[in-house]
């Protein structure tokens, strides 16, 4: 880190003399100590899954979510620090309903995307506050059809087919590609409707099981959300029996993989 | 008692002018009302089509200022200028429609600067309603906006609570029934330049003859793209004539049984100290004369 | 063109313009026909009698105005750069619904100081032609057709035995047309001529019916029984 020591990365206000922000790539550095976060824009919806790291035993099973709904239609999931989390959903939420009560309609992803990531943004404007430790996936259906967008401590944002952020970033980037490009490859050649929900729900599972680290992570538990036409078009946890068949192929594809090896 | 010298005035609001203002509001039976322009303000658009005249707006106002019963002005100025191009008739409260459109003309004229442009009738138009609706009507301007700008000669009437009309005869005021009935039998599209000001002055005058709160003189203001004419006093059809007979009355035809004259002139004299006061006993005064006593022989001269 | 009833009246400020009304929006399959009367008063003087109450908000967004005129105009001025701001930044037109939404706030936020009663109606990508009715207090209403204005309750009856659903444009503007012919008739406060306005995907058109060109329907005999002037029927009742 050529930064330490030098004074630049102090503020959020001070750049450094090659022009960067030493606070906002140090917030990056909390996104990519936690659990991964996936989100995968499918032909007929939206899965959005995290690794939920138990730092404890005793944690109640299933608890302390870390994907939120921001409206009926969109989700957020976000990587990081999880108190920072909770409160850029609870900004997201007042954003859509601000946009419902002023124009009578739903906010769409873009949107709402877009307003997060000026509220993001501003958090890398003033030294007397500091950016916000996260990577948020926000992913939704709208009129204009499945949306998937991720927002970095920057503020800046780019939409996705796929997107992955946390530890182990990298590897599922490399899987969700895989996965992209055999469904892109499906759709162009008019062979095959391209990816599913249903599909995306095992393929997401199978990945965080994959980056998953059993020997340096602590223990995890999976958690799936998805908006598609057997969620009503609404932002609901993936069912459970579902999840659980998920979990078991991605578990049985683990073990295939290590004998391979 | 040095303590009552220096008094700390009481916190708050002080309503005693309240009770004075009450108290006025008997003597006089009622509190002063403001000078109004019981008026009569028209505009019509003219040229254009077959008329083969340079396309225009003529606005036109009496020159009767009231306040009550009482004539307060007898030729005053209501067509207000806005900008050169923009000019705008006043009826209603007279402090009003001259502030509003001092104050309209003032941002116009920093619009037209901010924007490298000359501004147009609609901005003057939209920045008039906007100031009167926010004052819910008690700033009382009725107005009759007219000019011409780049997209040719534009009328329109405000009214104090900020709506605003546009069409190609308008009258407002007191007088506005009468010269309205004047348009109305007569108006036609596309008239030549001077049947428009006759048409103006014909209504003006209607309204200066049938209503009470409008009198005296035709202002009349004729604006084309190619400049705008103020025609002043373009008639006045209240000239006071001369008297057939005179009340003077010969010198000496009321008998006196005495006669005294005195000076109306106050005098007073100023002694230089030089500054030197305290030496000399400080500053001595004459005596001012108040005029008691008889006058001296420079006394004014009365009836030379 | 006073408020929806006589109470109402009484609301205007004292020498406030006022647009005693009888307006119209009726939707129909594509798109809607709106209609408005040309009277507004101050008083017992009509200060325009060609006064147009069919006012602009956005492309394919109309709003009919009824009550005053100085808060209707200032209303329906700050909602049109709603929509123009609206249309920048979110790189759509806003829907008729949105524009209704954001006159329903402007009306309810201000219901002390307005007297205003509008109504939207428009054509959208995602509804087609609608109709909303912004009434008196604030509240907002879809409705297939809605009346509005001094001049819609001696018309109410009528509208409701004469509306049919799946009426075409031309038929749609008929109805408009009589409605406000009748209407007029009988509202001192509205009169003048009718102005129409018929909005689709593909054009807003204006209709224009001069005063001396309205609808007649039934208007008296000169004695009962005896049949009137040249003897023949005027103007039947669709």
């Amino acid at each position: 880190m050529t930064s330490i020591g030098t004074g630049y990365d102090l503020s959020v206000s001070t750049y450094s003399p090659d022009g960067r922000l030493f606070q906002v790539e140090y917030a990056g550095k909390a996104v990519e100590a936690a659990g991964v976060a996936i989100g995968l824009r499918c032909s007929d919806g939206i899965v959005l899954g995290v690794e939920r790291l138990l730092h404890s035993k005793l944690l109640v099973k299933g608890a302390n979510r870390r994907i939120a709904s921001l409206d009926e239609h969109i989700g957020i999931a976000s990587a990081g620090l999880l108190a920072d989390g909770k409160h850029l959903a609870r900004r997201g939420r007042e954003e859509a309903s601000s946009f419902r009560e002023n124009y009578n309609s739903p906010v769409s992803v873009q949107i709402l995307s877009d307003r997060i990531s000026a509220y993001l943004q501003a958090y890398t404007c003033y030294g007397s506050v500091r950016p916000f430790g996260l990577s948020s996936i926000i992913g939704g259906v709208d009129k204009t059809g499945p949306k998937l967008f991720c927002i970095e401590p920057s503020g800046v944002y780019y939409g996705y087919r796929a997107v992955a952020s946390g530890k182990g970033k990298a590897l599922a980037k490399t899987e969700l590609e895989k996965i992209v490009n055999k469904y892109l490859d499906a759709e162009q050649s008019g062979q095959g409707a391209g990816l599913t929900c249903r599909e995306a729900v095992d393929e997401v599972a199978r990945i965080i099981y994959l980056v998953h680290d059993d020997n340096k992570d602590k223990d995890f538990e999976l958690e799936m959300t998805w908006i598609c036409q057997e969620s009503g078009n609404k932002h609901r946890p993936v069912p459970d029996d579902l999840l659980k068949s998920a979990e078991e192929k991605a578990k049985a594809a683990l073990e295939e993989g290590m004998e391979e090896d | 008692m040095v303590s009552k010298a220096v008094e700390t005035p009481n916190a708050g609001f002080d309503f005693s002018n309240y009770a004075r203002n009450e108290f006025f509001g008997q003597r006089l039976q009622g509190i002063p009302k403001a000078t109004s322009t019981g008026t009569t303000i028209v505009g019509v658009i003219f040229g254009g089509g077959d008329s083969g005249e340079e396309p225009g707006v003529c606005l036109g106002a009496d020159t009767r200022a009231t306040g009550g019963p009482i004539v307060a002005d007898k030729n005053c100025e209501k067509i207000h200028y806005l900008t050169p191009q923009i000019r705008c008739c006043g009826a209603g409260t007279a402090a009003d429609t001259e502030f509003v459109t001092n104050l309209i003309s003032s941002n116009l004229e920093l619009h037209a600067l901010s924007q490298g442009r000359p501004a147009r009738v609609v901005t003057a138009m939209t920045m008039l309603k906007q100031y009167l609706f926010r004052y819910q009507g008690h700033v009382g301007a009725h107005l009759v906006l007219g000019g011409v700008d780049v997209t040719g000669p534009q009328l329109f009437t405000v009214h104090a609570h900020g709506s605003t009309d546009k069409l190609p005869y308008v009258t407002m005021g007191s007088g506005s029934l009468a010269a309205m009935a004047v348009f109305e039998s007569s108006f036609k599209e596309n008239m030549k330049r001077e049947e428009a000001i006759a048409l103006v002055s014909r209504a003006i005058r209607s309204g200066i003859f049938n209503d009470l709160g409008s009198g005296s003189n035709v202002d009349v203001a004729v604006i084309t793209k190619n400049g705008t004419e103020n025609l002043r006093n373009y008639e006045m059809p209240n000239e006071r004539g001369l008297k057939s007979r005179n009340y003077k009355f010969r010198r000496g035809t009321t008998a006196w049984t005495k006669e005294s004259i005195r000076s109306l002139i106050v005098s007073e004299e100023i002694k230089s100290t030089s500054g030197a006061g305290k030496d000399q006993g400080g500053v001595e005064v004459v005596p001012v004369p108040t005029g008691a006593g008889a006058g001296g022989e420079e006394g004014m001269e009365i009836d030379s | 063109m006073a408020n929806i009833n006589s109470v109402d009246i009484s609301r205007l400020k004292n020498g406030e313009v006022n647009l005693g009304t009888s307006i119209m929006a009726v939707q129909f399959n594509g798109g809607v026909v709106i209609g408005a009367d040309s009277r507004t008063t101050t008083g017992a003087y009509i200060a325009n009698r060609v006064t147009d109450k069919l006012t602009h908000i956005h492309d394919r967004i109309y709003c009919c105005r009824s009550g005053s005129a100085a808060d209707t105009q200032a209303v329906a001025d700050v909602v049109h750069q709603h929509a123009q701001v609206y249309t920048s930044v979110y790189g759509a037109p806003p829907t008729v619904s949105t524009a209704a939404a954001l006159f329903e706030k402007m009306c309810y936020d201000n219901k002390d100081q307005l007297s205003a009663g509008i109504i939207v109606a428009g054509w959208d990508k995602e509804a087609g032609g609608s109709v909303y009715n912004i009434p008196l207090g604030g509240g907002m209403f879809q409705q297939p057709w809605a009346i509005g204005g001094s001049g819609s309750t001696y018309v109410y009856g009528y509208c409701d035995a004469t509306y049919r659903e799946g009426w075409n444009e031309q038929e749609t503007v008929e109805f408009v047309k009589n409605t406000l012919a009748l209407a007029m008739s009988r509202d001192g406060s509205s009169g003048g001529c009718i102005r129409m306005c018929v909005i689709t995907k593909d054009k807003v058109e204006r209709h224009f019916i001069p005063g001396n060109e309205l609808p007649r329907f039934w208007e008296g005999k000169e004695i009962i029984g005896s049949v009137g002037g040249n003897g023949q029927q005027i103007g039947v009742v669709a």
